[in-house]
């Protein structure tokens, strides 16, 4: 195989990239001052080399443990679960959450050969009882297998000294009612709080 | 809501074609192998997204093609719609494109547009396995109210779930999926008892006016208390052994049936041919019908050779009672005009060699 056509192979197994992008891309690519492609090798490199998971709470760092579990500001006592390192950067931008993260790397799904076993819960279980976890919040993605991934943990703490809470579910800001579907909109007529 | 226009590339043996489609829609006339029942294919696919024959999308596309291209110009009361699907053969990817937006599910543009196709083999709704039966419901019921082809998808991924770990033999995975199927199942149950409330009387009605003797009847074969997502939880006890054996889930929905009855026995088994193909018919207008009230307007309506194998009275009340062009929008297939019931009167369109032409 040629280098270019290597070069398509390798950015066509990227998400969302098809054939013609990887094309696209390539192309582009070579047509660019030299210095600017060894840059991306290197950037490239360099993430492969420098980034892994945290052992604590298994959030993409470069240091251990990475910058949020060592941060003394942080209230080790709450504790945000989510399914990939990807939300942790989410929820920490958009919201007032100053706790503690546990990236579960995946939810349950028996279809994709994923059992309790091949997500970090059994560390989950271990960071509660020996951190000193007062609230886990279970804010694994609204699918059914985030839902069921979120079952699961709540039974499995259940047996402990834990206050476990769930994301919200509900009606979207700025949004138009009628737009909202079914399912969201029932679990926000479940869910409906008293004004005061 | 009325198809104004349709823009087919890649599609079968159909020719690339853009053409106005008249009001009333159109006899579609050609020898056969010609593409007429291809034509009507790509006219019913921006209302599921899936070939009406049940063909996958790969076997859609025209041989050795890149892939295809269907749109639809729609003219409603409320304004115009457009409903683009386009399949790309490499990556299996297809996209789809409402009133120029791409839609993110599939299930957001299911729906937009409505149309009740009757095909040669429709008779084995009658005759056949209870999987024609469901697929029956669950489209007519999908296209009628959005909540039931949300339930159903969501029990469709329950259920591949829960398979999955019964085969793994893992119970304890197995019982996380029950809560979910339930919740969905339910809805699912529900959707399908209270359409049949409706439906039971008029499919009795169909039949006898297609001139079948013997009292129609309708009845839901399954666990009706599933209609309750509190039954769930026992009927999965009770089967759970029994599934993690056989690996698959054997209570729900998906192992219903509805059994057609005229004059106290069953169709299936014991149903003459004509009787067999009356019932089939019956349950098709009971569609039409079901969705027109569902939806506020008619669907459109594609008959593909149904009138062939009726004697002559027959053919006469079915087009009858299908072919108003005042109120709806037909599409018929016949090799020739002369083959077509005495009264049909719609604009011809001659299809040969995979092109149409007025």
């Amino acid at each position: 195989m040629g280098a270019i056509e290597e070069l398509v192979t390798e950015l066509a197994r990227l998400p969302g990239i098809g054939r013609k992008t990887a094309q696209r891309l390539t192309y582009h690519l070579l047509q660019q001052p030299a210095g600017q492609t060894s840059r991306l090798a290197r950037a490239l490199d360099a993430v492969a080399e420098r980034v892994g998971p945290c052992e604590s709470c298994g959030n993409l760092t470069e240091e251990q443990p990475c910058a949020i579990c060592r941060d003394p500001r942080r209230d080790a006592a709450l504790m945000c679960v989510v399914e990939d390192a990807s939300a942790v950067a989410v929820v920490d931008r958009a919201t007032e959450f100053r706790g503690r993260y546990h990236v579960l790397g995946g939810r349950l799904s028996p279809l994709d050969g994923i059992g309790p076993e091949a997500l970090r819960i059994e560390a989950l279980v271990r960071r509660v009882r020996e951190d000193g976890v007062r609230e886990v919040i279970l804010a694994t993605n609204p699918s059914m297998e985030g839902e069921v991934t979120a079952t699961y943990i709540q039974q499995l703490l259940s047996a402990m000294a834990v206050r476990v809470t769930r994301l919200a579910r509900g009606l979207p800001m700025g949004g138009d009612l009628e737009y909202v579907d079914g399912v969201t909109l029932a679990h926000a007529l479940v869910a409906r709080q008293e004004l005061r | 809501m009325r198809l104004e226009r349709v823009v087919v590339r890649g599609f079968r043996n159909l020719e690339a074609m853009e053409r106005d489609v008249p009001e009333e829609g159109a006899a579609l006339l050609g020898r056969n192998g010609q593409g007429k029942t291809n034509l009507l294919e790509a006219i019913y696919y921006p209302v599921l997204f899936r070939s009406l024959r049940g063909s996958a999308d790969a076997e859609v596309t025209a041989f050795g093609g890149p892939g295809f291209h269907v749109a639809a110009q729609l003219a409603a009361d409320g304004g115009a719609l457009e409903i683009a699907a386009t399949y790309q053969a490499a990556g299996k990817r297809k996209r789809i494109v409402v009133d120029g937006a791409e839609v993110a599910r599939l299930a957001d543009a299911v729906g937009r547009w409505a149309a009740v196709a009757f095909l040669p083999g429709d008779v084995a709704l009658a005759s056949g396995p209870a999987s024609g039966r469901r697929q029956y419901l669950d489209r007519m019921l999908s296209l009628a109210d959005r909540s039931y082809l949300a339930a159903l998808s969501r029990y469709r991924a329950a259920l591949a779930q829960r398979n999955s770990a019964l085969r793994q033999g893992r119970g304890e995975l197995v019982e996380m999926f029950d809560a979910p199927l339930a919740a969905a199942g339910a809805v699912v149950v529900r959707g399908r008892l209270g359409w049949l409330e409706g439906a039971a009387a008029r499919f009795a009605a169909e039949l006898a006016a297609l001139g079948e003797p013997g009292e129609g009847v309708l009845r839901y074969h399954g666990a009706a208390p599933l209609a309750d997502p509190a039954a769930w939880p026992e009927a999965l006890e009770r089967t759970r052994a029994r599934d993690l054996a056989r690996g698959l889930t054997t209570a729900g929905p998906h192992r219903d049936d509805l059994v057609l009855e005229v004059g106290g026995r069953e169709l299936r088994a014991f149903g003459s041919t004509g009787q067999q193909r009356s019932a089939a018919i019956a349950l098709k207008l009971v569609e039409l019908d079901t969705l027109a009230e569902a939806r506020g307007t008619q669907p459109a309506l594609l008959l593909d050779d149904v009138f062939a194998e009726l004697d002559g009275e027959r053919q006469r009340r079915l087009a009858a009672r299908l072919v108003q062009p005042e109120i709806r929008q037909v599409f018929v297939t016949a090799p020739r005009a002369d083959e077509l019931p005495a009264g049909i009167s719609l604009p011809r369109w001659t299809v040969e060699g995979g092109r149409a032409s007025a």
